[in-house]
């Protein structure tokens, strides 16, 4: 695997068990938290085996961010764009939740494909809701219309009390990411990781890729940003999107990989430790083998050396009696 | 106070067969795979590869469209990735119940994290689980791998029987003593615990666990000379053996209501050749009752081992401590995916009953009529999640506070080494 997955695997899995088995419907009370801390709670029960209720809190947002209604700008718009009638949404969440919605599985669509289309859209639930912000910018990239506030720098969430900013202008939108790691290892693989990254993106094959740039210091782009959003201990990583990035499909690609590109990184890090820790458990092995086969010669030596004094002594006592 | 205690723990049962893995609190797992990893020689065993340049050893992985290190899967995608194309081999990391291959498995871990459970490592403690017959070398390297590799905040390694022991209780007290019988895919192991704490020296394994029937299934069936095609020969045994075995309550008799009845008990299966598509079908008979009947009569499948897994249990308790061994007959239970033949409990319950109700007979014969020995209560326990008990157990107890106070932390990895995870302490609320 190289790029996470938009869906959650697991919300996928239990919502296309409960379609195939909608007449044997089992009482469901599950819940679990993916990376940058989203959490999901699923229940149904046996009375009403085709509605599902889930749960999902998002990351504490920082200071810098709007949340007013507890969601991210548009993603109401979003989620109904995205979902139609087979999602209604309840006001207000479960306790502890940002968004409580009930699914209501008898309306999804009766062509098998559009409906395992529509189960893969609600697992990807977070990519809807947390990427309704920048969905809505890059739209208007897409689109060439004016930004409202142009050149004005956006805060949005990503991590639990961290954004990552961006600038909407009307031929390209720049997108900047302060990196944050706190194990000072994963820092340093980070920072060479993300230096190679952009040293990647000037070779031949990834022309059309966006620009890419690495600083160890905040970029200009955040000469206004807040205080807290200048300390980044892996450097800023900066992306220029521009329209042919955010044309037809690719659009909901560019967003999500942009809004998990610290847990893209986080992954890759964690990666290139476990095949360090493969490649110094082989030497270890190698190291073991030719000691053992130090150990080897010498006892070979000794025993030769032995047999050889044996041997020297028939031979002086035959050279004797001769 | 550490985040991470306020999200559920991350539960990992690595069987030889099945991992379970999930996140505590939950009655289910999240996930049950199989333990297994595809992976890509073709890259890995380029020579040469450290010397190459990095840019231009970057630019051949690029330009054939992989990243070497990550070209590979685990699970279901593997079994169906190496049926699929040459490319792939499997492996198998865990052997037995014990980790052999620690690239395999770190690689394992690393899907299991990332890509099925897909959460953050950092941001929460983990409860890995262990055979009682791990050596502690292995804990350490478990804990290297957790801490350096993922920065796990936390990690408890259990010992799976007694996980499965606190699967059994959960509404009233937890009642920690009773012999386990853990029978997986790869080692079937009789555990006795006294208060949370295995009784090492008393622990008895035996050469046959659940692979042994899928393998005897599959022999049976050949020798009959169903058409099964020979490259799915044994996925089928297995299936067939999930589907259709049952424990019997006497192999004569069963068999005579084979021959009586055959519409009643012989079933069909049908499948589908995997390289041609044809559809072909085969008969399951005998094999329905014979394959499970290898742990009672070991020496239908085995010539070697004869004891069967009443008499092992038997030993087992007999050779703990005397005070314990009342205690230990009444709360006999059973774990895993290989004690879920129907009737399986109902066998192994009156079995072992025979034999501890002959011995008591014997001995008051030896001491005359005048003292009369008191009846041991002899409880085989079964319940509904026994199929992934160990699982649930560590999830229970991962969701008790003690839990994150008797992990070992990574600052407490840091300061003394991979040693400390050679043990974990018994905590409150396993008791
Ligand atoms: N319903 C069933 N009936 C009979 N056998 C089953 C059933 N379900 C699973 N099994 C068998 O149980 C085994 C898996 O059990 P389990 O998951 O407990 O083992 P494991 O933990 O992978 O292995 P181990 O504990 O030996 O390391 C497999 O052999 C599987 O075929
Ligand atoms: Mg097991």
């Amino acid at each position: 695997m190289i790029l996470l997955q938009a869906h959650s695997r697991y919300l996928l899995q239990i919502l296309q068990n409960r379609v195939q088995n909608l007449d044997k419907g089992v009482e469901l009370d599950c819940h679990w938290v993916e990376f940058d801390d989203v959490r999901y709670h699923i229940q149904a029960s046996i009375k009403t085996p085709n509605l599902l209720h889930l749960s999902v809190s998002l990351p504490t947002p920082p200071p810098e961010i709007d949340f007013s209604g507890g969601l991210p700008l548009g993603a109401i718009e979003a989620l109904k764009t995205a979902y139609g009638s087979v999602v209604h949404i309840l006001d207000p969440p479960k306790d502890g939740f940002n968004l409580t919605v009930k699914l209501n599985l008898v309306k999804l669509p009766n062509l098998e494909e559009m409906k395992q289309n529509l189960l893969v859209k609600i697992a990807s639930v977070r990519e809807v809701v947390m990427g309704a912000p920048l969905r809505v910018i890059l739209k208007r990239l897409a689109s060439r219309s004016v930004p409202p506030n142009a050149a004005e720098l956006v805060p949005l969430l990503h991590r639990p009390n961290e954004s990552f900013f961006i600038v909407p202008q009307l031929e390209k939108v720049t997108v900047v990411f302060p990196m944050r790691f706190n194990d000072s290892i994963d820092t340093v693989l980070a920072t060479s990781f993300l230096q190679e990254f952009v040293e990647a993106r000037r070779t031949a094959g990834l022309n059309n890729a966006p620009a890419c740039l690495w600083s160890s210091t905040p970029p200009n782009e955040l000469k206004e940003a807040p205080q807290q959003a200048l300390s980044a201990n892996a450097g800023f990583v900066s992306f220029v999107i521009s329209t042919r990035h955010v044309e037809g499909k690719k659009l909901e690609k560019t967003v999500w990989s942009l809004s998990t590109f610290h847990a893209y990184v986080n992954y890759h890090v964690k990666c290139s430790e476990g095949f360090m820790h493969t490649r110094m458990r082989r030497r270890v092995e190698s190291l073991i083998q030719a000691l053992d086969r130090a150990k080897l010669d010498e006892n070979t030596a000794t025993a030769a050396q032995s047999k050889s004094f044996k041997r020297l002594t028939i031979e002086e006592s035959r050279g004797n009696s001769h | 106070m550490d985040p991470s205690t306020s999200r559920p723990a991350v539960v990992i049962d690595n069987g030889t067969g099945y991992t379970k893995m999930g996140f505590a609190g939950n009655v289910e797992p999240c996930f049950i795979a199989p333990t297994v990893v595809a992976v890509n020689e073709s890259f890995i065993t380029q020579p040469n590869r450290s010397s190459t340049k990095g840019s231009s050893s970057w630019l051949t992985q690029h330009s054939a469209g992989v990243m070497a290190d990550l070209d590979f899967f685990i699970g279901e995608e593997a079994i169906s990735k190496s049926r699929n194309s040459s490319t792939y081999s499997l492996t198998y990391p865990i052997k037995h119940g014990q980790v052999e291959n620690w690239d395999a498995m770190e690689r394992f871990w690393q899907q299991c994290i990332f890509n099925y459970l897909r959460c953050d490592p950092e941001d929460h403690y983990f409860l890995l689980t262990e055979s009682p017959l791990t050596p502690p070398e292995s804990r350490e390297y478990t804990g290297e791998i957790m801490f350096e590799t993922f920065n796990v905040p936390g990690l408890y390694i259990a010992v799976q029987p007694v996980l499965a022991l606190a699967a059994g209780y959960t509404t009233h007290k937890c009642e920690m003593t009773g012999v386990v019988v853990d029978v997986g895919d790869g080692a079937t192991h009789v555990v006795p615990v006294a208060e949370g704490y295995v009784i090492g020296s008393s622990i008895k394994s035996i050469p046959i666990s659940g692979k042994d029937v899928t393998l005897f299934v599959q022999q049976l069936m050949r020798e009959r000379g169903e058409h099964v095609p020979p490259e799915d020969s044994l996925e089928v045994a297995r299936k067939i053996k999930e589907t259709y075995c049952y424990t019997c309550a006497d192999i004569v008799k069963e068999y005579n209501k084979h021959d009586k009845e055959p519409a009643k008990y012989v079933k069909q299966w049908r499948g589908i050749k995997p390289k041609t598509g044809a559809p072909y079908s085969c008969d399951v008979g005998y094999e329905r009752f014979l394959g499970p009947e290898i742990f009672f009569n070991p020496e239908i499948y085995n010539k070697d081992f004869t004891t069967p897994l009443p008499a092992v249990i038997d030993r087992c308790i007999q050779s703990a401590p005397i005070d314990t061994r009342r205690a230990l007959y009444k709360n006999i239970v059973l774990s895993g995916g290989s004690t879920m033949f129907k009737d399986f409990q109902r066998r192994l319950q009156r079995d072992t009953k025979k034999i501890v109700d002959a011995r008591v007979l014997a001995s008051s014969a030896r001491h005359g009529s005048g003292v009369k020995a008191q009846p041991v209560e002899v409880n085989v326990v079964s319940h509904p999640i026994q199929r992934y008990a160990v699982w649930f157990g560590g999830s229970v107890l991962a969701s008790t506070p003690e839990f994150f106070t008797a992990c070992h932390t990574k600052a407490e990895y840091e300061e003394y080494g991979a040693s400390i995870c050679r043990t974990n302490p018994v905590f409150k609320g396993m008791y």
